[in-house]
């Protein structure tokens, strides 16, 4: 496969944030995108019309992995050992964690810009650009298990469009601009229905007064799978100064409710 | 009378051709086709990888507009187009116009999802109306 150089720079956020990034994770990240490229290459030899898996399918892959799907990217590496991560400062900020434990943070960066973009609110590009962090920590469920992470830290709204948001990907809403994804089809299965859980959110979000803001949030992510789009955090450290209430002990050292989620972020290797 | 339709006829497929003007920008139709199966790619084009797939029983419109960046252009956030059909029920798209001077000419397509067998009237940006029903072959 003949590998775009520059543009495989690109899709990593720029020659600076793959100088960042160690031979292993480089190695892993050249392998995503080349599948990446795989993929599309497959679908556009198909007309457009790739063939998805059923959910049964997805199932009977589950016992040929050594993982779950849906464990924490900072826990595993599904193509060879974890690597050694570097420690993270004293009183850690959140900066530090997208620098240390989320990048490249590529795809949440791209789905922040596009609200900026746009001209969403700062809630709203806030909890774009938070939308999917806790992917690091837990895959499964990863709506709620950010908005617990963040809750302390950011206004009500964001919170709220980070938690829901995990529902509403699976509503298509042509009106306000949002179409079920080939990914979900290829992820969840062609066939998927979501649990009466998410059935049961979705309706209750329908009629809340903020449905806006996690519908706002799926609008952005699905636009912000682009592999040549350059972005960094820079544009939003005036977003996260006015609305992220930094602790000054530093993020895991603060005691608040999800403290200790941030110190598992910080440390995953700790045995127990 | 023959030769009159045929000049009225001809007087509207050619304004549906027409350029319009919007802030600076030059708005232009280029087809309207349909499609199951789209792709999700902003405006002015980029590499996005994910597609948007047509519910049964509908289909998208796919608009594609021309865009010539003129002097008279100043950066600012320019709404997303809307759809209406010749019945006057509107459409919106998931598609945004994002940085829309930062190239000089581009064409976009604009995906709206529709009822099958929808015809198609014109499209609107902000307060820029431009007529399609000449281009689409429904």
């Amino acid at each position: 496969m003949e590998i775009d150089r520059r543009a495989f720079i690109a899709s990593l956020g720029g020659t600076a944030a793959v100088g960042l990034m160690d031979s292993e994770a480089k190695a892993d990240a050249l392998e995503h995108w080349m599948e990446d490229q795989l993929d599309e290459q497959a679908a556009a030899a198909q007309g457009g019309q790739e063939k998805f898996p059923t959910v049964a399918e997805l199932e009977a892959q589950i016992d040929t992995r050594n993982y779950r799907r849906g464990t924490g990217n900072v826990f595993v590496n599904t193509r060879g050992n974890v690597r050694k991560l570097e420690p993270m400062p004293k009183n850690p900020t959140l900066q530090d964690f997208f620098r240390l434990r989320f990048a490249p943070a590529n795809h949440v960066l791209q789905s922040a810009t596009r609200a900026l973009k746009t001209g969403m609110s700062e809630e709203i590009i806030l909890a774009c650009l938070l939308h999917d962090c806790a992917q690091a920590l837990m895959k499964a469920d990863h709506g709620w298990w950010g908005a617990q992470l963040f809750e302390p830290y950011i206004p009500e709204k964001s919170a709220f469009g980070i938690r829901y948001h995990q529902t509403l990907r699976f509503y298509a809403d042509p009106d306000a601009g949002y179409e079920y994804p080939d990914l979900y089809y290829r992820i969840f299965g062609q066939d998927y229905t979501p649990p009466p859980h998410i059935e049961a959110t979705y309706k209750m979000l329908r009629n809340h007064k903020w449905y806006m803001e996690p519908r706002l949030v799926t609008v952005n992510d699905l636009y912000a799978f682009d592999p040549n789009a350059k972005v960094s955090i820079e544009p939003f450290t005036d977003i996260i100064g006015r609305h992220f209430k930094q602790p000054k002990e530093g993020l895991g050292n603060d005691n608040s409710p999800s403290a200790h989620m941030w110190r598992t972020l910080a440390n995953p290797d700790a045995p127990l | 009378m023959k030769i009159a339709i045929a000049v009225i006829l001809g007087g509207l497929v050619l304004q549906s051709g027409q350029a319009t003007n919007y802030k600076g920008l030059e708005i232009k139709p280029v087809s309207v086709e349909r499609a199951q199966n789209v792709p999700l790619v902003d405006c002015p084009p980029t590499t996005n990888s994910q597609r948007g797939n047509a519910r049964a029983g509908e289909e998208f419109a796919v608009v594609s507009l021309s865009f010539k960046v003129t002097p008279a252009f100043k950066e600012t956030i320019v709404k997303k187009p809307v759809l209406t059909d010749s019945t006057g029920k509107v459409y919106n798209t998931s598609v945004a116009i994002i940085d829309p001077g930062s190239q000089p000419e581009y064409k976009c397509s604009f995906p709206f999802r529709v009822p099958a067998g929808t015809k198609v009237a014109s499209v609107q940006i902000d307060t820029a109306i431009i007529e399609l029903a000449a281009l689409d072959k429904k």
